[in-house]
């Protein structure tokens, strides 16, 4: 707050505004005169009816009243203008008469700040006014910041208080509540609140507590701050936080407190709330992860401590992404509150966990944490903390299957869903919460690979082709709805004009924190069937990031996806390549498709049509790892593709076996022959390069130009090596054929 | 606290330069006919508040004081006629300050001497106090009209 005596101090910008009265006018004239020459700016009044007529609407700093005038005296005159809105403070200064004490008394009664014996001692009486004046400036200055922290005390919704200590022969304790105080605890600003009814305000339950730490406070003369939750007189209830110091005598003795009282209800309230949040899940009301978690950290000490077992059901609907998918988002929510329901209502669900009997020994209190929790998507866990055997755990899956079996109605629409339950077995099945979790879910995931809807309990032998190999495979299923994969991107080049001219799309999984390499999970992927959907989505993610590039710098070539022949035979292939291509409004051909030679051998006459089609929708066709496979010329002369990439393996013996640039001749001939585009896979060095180039292919693709990248990494690629023409490969490629500067700039786009 | 208006050292103010109320570009007033019906030393104080005489603060205060005091004269005497005692007061409580001011200092303790007394509501010898403090009115009227241009 600003210090109030700063600006009493400062002289004011204007002279001081002085209102004379005086019905004599050889006085009048005297002192005006004397007072304007020592820096007053002077109205003159010759009576006290005048005067208050111009006090009307406009307001002297200061009045200088005569004592004795005829009509109205200065008495009355200034009990008037006291008596007027807004002069109840300005500074009234009342001339009397020298031997006069009568008037001086009167003066002061009538409500005149102070008196002057009338004198031609003009220097006292102007050091009389700049007197008044000063203290008229710091009482303003005091008032204005008063104002101010009573307002700022409202707004904290703060008081402060004053407690004085019984006297030793236990005279009458104090307390003193300023209005704001008062205000806090729900009284108005006149009523008198001891310390009694203070303390009869406090919850029941919390008096007599509260009692015994005031009471600890003040014996050691400590400093008081605690939360005490009120119930008002009106009935709110209130949290008031009460801060408060001790006061000490000249001999250190304590005599009382000061403090302050805050409703800090707001914050309390808001507190919980965020850690409910923290600790529930905000669409179903059921404890979430974190809060599950802890429970069953819980769970498993006191199973450890009483020597029973505990159980962890994971349940996970099934088919819940394609209700999300057909109905909305909001469809599915309303699913999943539902589901939650009746989850909740197979289990002896408690929402709050009585905290502190858990530590006591014997106490059946883990028994409060029993609950159902939603992990997230259409995961849930039910923890039953204590069971006899599995076959308890048994009876609440069964249950569980049971209560889904009834329809779902949501957005008008009855729905079926099921569920898979997987369950865990504490200590049989895991010792710690990972393995546990880790354990249900492969249960869970068995019970999926099997035909869903129904439940397993976890043994060794459900992980029968590997238990890792089932946990990647259930951590897979669940890697699209949890955002955990992405795509990077590989340019391909032309290494003629130095631009690029498409990128080839190269799925990653970010499983907990670590890449995993896609030679770990797609073989897995196509043997599970998940290869399907992991291809519609990065059928998707191309075409949207296609539009991203189109937007950023303008890209208009195609993003290469690898798919699966059998994704080639699925009838819905062509209608998804429709609709990414509407929902991001790019033309079809920014999607490009790469099947393997092997692949395209194998499911030859299957994956005709769809090439066909394709072709019809302007999606090219490129075949990847070309040379591997044993294609035949015959058939390859009437596939309608675009693109031979010539197999990486080849590239890498470039001019180091004579045999691969043999291979890698006829490629690009048969290539030539068919009217098709050829590119070299793998390109690692310069020497490749050149020798790749020499025999007549230009496209290229390669660690030499670019390892596959993130797509913002791409575009930085493209800004800081590209454009400016940076990389050794370029400068290279230019003279090979153009010899200098000249090729450059004919390269015309720069990617 | 000291007398209202000079220190009563009358030697000294009789001692000094005859005070001449040198108001330059006013014309050049009549020096006091009667020097000792005002006293130097308030004319001189009255003087400084405007050395120069660009204000004409000396006349002017004159003038006001000239027609107050023809005016409080004649309120006096009425108000004696009309047994008006509490006029009558403030009749000299006023005109006690203002001929304070300009000096004319016997006029000014009449005044005092009659206000006391009627603070005190001793009427007594009343219209005998009156009638001096007529008498020494008329000449201090008398000197001031004598120091104003004519």
């Amino acid at each position: 707050m600003t210090p109030v005596h700063i600006l009493a101090d400062e002289p004011p910008d204007q002279p001081p505004e002085v209102l004379l009265v005086d019905d004599d006018e050889v006085n009048l004239l005297l002192t005006a005169m004397a007072l304007r020459e020592r820096g007053f700016h002077i109205t003159e009044s010759s009576g006290g009816e005048h005067a208050l007529q111009l006090l009307t609407d406009w307001a002297p700093d200061v009045i200088v009243l005569d004592a004795m005038m005829p009509g109205l005296d200065g008495f009355a005159t200034c009990r008037r203008l006291r008596a007027m809105p807004g002069y109840e403070n300005v500074p009234v200064l009342m001339l009397t008469g020298l031997d006069d004490d009568a008037s001086i008394t009167r003066a002061y009664q009538a409500g005149a700040t102070d008196f002057f014996v009338k004198a031609n001692q003009w220097s006292l009486l102007a050091g009389r006014l700049q007197y008044l004046l000063r203290a008229s400036r710091t009482r303003i200055e005091l008032e204005r910041s008063q104002a101010k922290l009573a307002r700022a005390q409202d707004l904290a919704r703060m008081g402060s208080f004053d407690w004085r200590r019984a006297g030793p022969r236990g005279s009458g304790g104090s307390l003193m509540l300023s209005a704001q105080g008062l205000r806090v605890l729900g009284c108005g600003p006149g009523d008198n609140l001891g310390l009694r009814a203070i303390l009869r305000l406090v919850q029941r339950g919390e008096r007599r507590s509260v009692l015994r730490l005031l009471q600890g406070v003040v014996q050691h003369s400590s400093v008081l701050a605690t939360d005490v939750p009120v119930s008002l007189h009106d009935g709110r209830q209130r949290i008031i936080h009460v801060e408060a110091e001790p006061e000490f005598n000249e001999h250190g003795h304590s005599v009382g407190y000061t403090g302050i009282v805050q409703d800090v209800t707001d914050r309390r309230v808001a507190e919980d709330r965020i850690r409910h949040l923290a600790n529930f899940d905000s669409l179903t009301g059921l404890p979430n992860r974190r809060q599950l978690v802890w429970r069953m950290e819980r769970a498993i000490e006191h199973a450890r401590r009483l020597g029973h077992p505990c159980a962890f059901l994971m349940i996970d609907l099934d088919r819940f992404k394609i209700i999300n998918d057909t109905l909305g988002h909001a469809a599915g929510d309303e699913l999943l509150m539902e589901v939650a329901q009746r989850l909740r209502a197979c289990v002896r669900h408690s929402e709050q966990v009585m905290e502190g009997a858990l530590e006591a020994v014997g106490s059946r209190a883990h028994r409060t944490l029993e609950a159902v929790g939603r992990l997230g998507g259409d995961e849930f866990i039910a923890l039953l903390p204590e069971i006899g055997d599995e076959r308890d755990a048994q009876r609440v899956a069964d249950r569980i299957l049971e209560v889904m079996r009834d329809p779902v109605l949501v957005g008008g629409q009855e729905c079926f869903v099921t569920a898979s339950v997987g369950i865990a077995i504490f200590p049989r099945d895991g010792a710690s919460v990972a393995d546990l979790m880790r354990n249900s879910d492969v249960a869970m995931f068995s019970v999926k690979s099997q035909g869903k809807d129904a439940s397993a309990i976890y043994s060794p032998q459900l992980a029968g082709r590997g238990r890792e190999k089932l946990e990647l495979e259930s951590a897979l299923h669940k890697a699209i709805e949890r955002d955990e994969l992405v795509l990077h991107y590989q340019p391909k080049v032309d290494v003629r004009s130095a631009r690029m001219v498409g990128a080839e799309a190269l799925m990653r999984w970010q499983r907990s924190g670590a890449l995993v390499p896609p030679g770990d999970f797609i073989p897995l992927a196509e043997e599970s069937g998940l290869i399907l959907p992991l291809s519609e989505w990065a059928l998707r993610e191309a075409a949207r990031q296609a539009r991203i590039w189109q937007n950023s710098f303008g890209f208009a070539d195609a993003i290469a996806v690898n798919l699966p022949s059998r994704v080639f035979e699925r009838t819905q292939l062509i209608e998804q390549l429709h609709q990414n291509a509407l929902a991001y409004g790019i033309p079809h051909r920014m999607v490009q498709l790469e099947i393997t030679e092997t692949g395209l051998m194998k499911e030859l006459q299957s994956v005709i049509p769809a090439l066909h089609q394709l072709k019809d929708i302007n999606v090219e066709v490129a075949i990847d790892d070309f040379g591997t496979g044993y294609s035949s010329l015959a058939y390859l002369t009437t596939l309608p593709i675009a693109e031979l990439k010539i197999d990486r393996s080849f590239v890498r013996d470039l001019g180091v076996t004579p045999q691969s640039s043999g291979i890698v001749t006829a490629i690009i001939a048969v290539a030539r022959s068919l009217n098709l585009r050829v590119i070299g896979e793998g390109v690692e060095n310069l020497r490749q390069m050149e020798v790749l180039h020499r025999l007549g292919c230009s496209l290229m693709q390669g660690f030499l130009f670019s390892q596959p990248i993130p797509p913002d990494d791409l575009e930085r690629w493209l800004q800081q090596t590209v454009l400016p023409r940076r990389a050794p490969w370029i400068g290279q490629a230019g003279e090979l054929e153009f010899g200098g500067p000249a090729a450059r700039a004919a390269g015309g786009r720069p990617y | 606290m000291r007398d209202i208006c000079g220190d009563g050292d009358q030697a000294a103010s009789l001692s000094s330069p005859t005070f001449m109320l040198a108001t330059s570009p006013a014309p050049q007033l009549q020096p006091p006919v009667l020097p000792r019906v005002l006293d130097e030393a308030c004319l001189q104080r009255l003087h400084e508040l405007d050395p120069q005489g660009a204000n004409r603060v000396v006349e002017r205060v004159l003038r006001a004081f000239e027609a107050s005091l023809q005016r409080l004269l004649s309120q006096s005497a009425q108000a004696l006629g009309r047994g008006d005692h509490e006029a009558v007061r403030h009749v000299v409580h006023t005109l006690k300050s203002s001929s304070a001011s300009v000096g004319a200092l016997e006029l000014s303790r009449c005044c005092s001497e009659i206000e006391n007394r009627l603070r005190a509501h001793q009427v007594d010898g009343l219209a005998e106090m009156l009638s001096g403090l007529d008498t020494e009115g008329e000449r201090v009227l008398a000197a001031v009209r004598g120091m104003l241009p004519q």
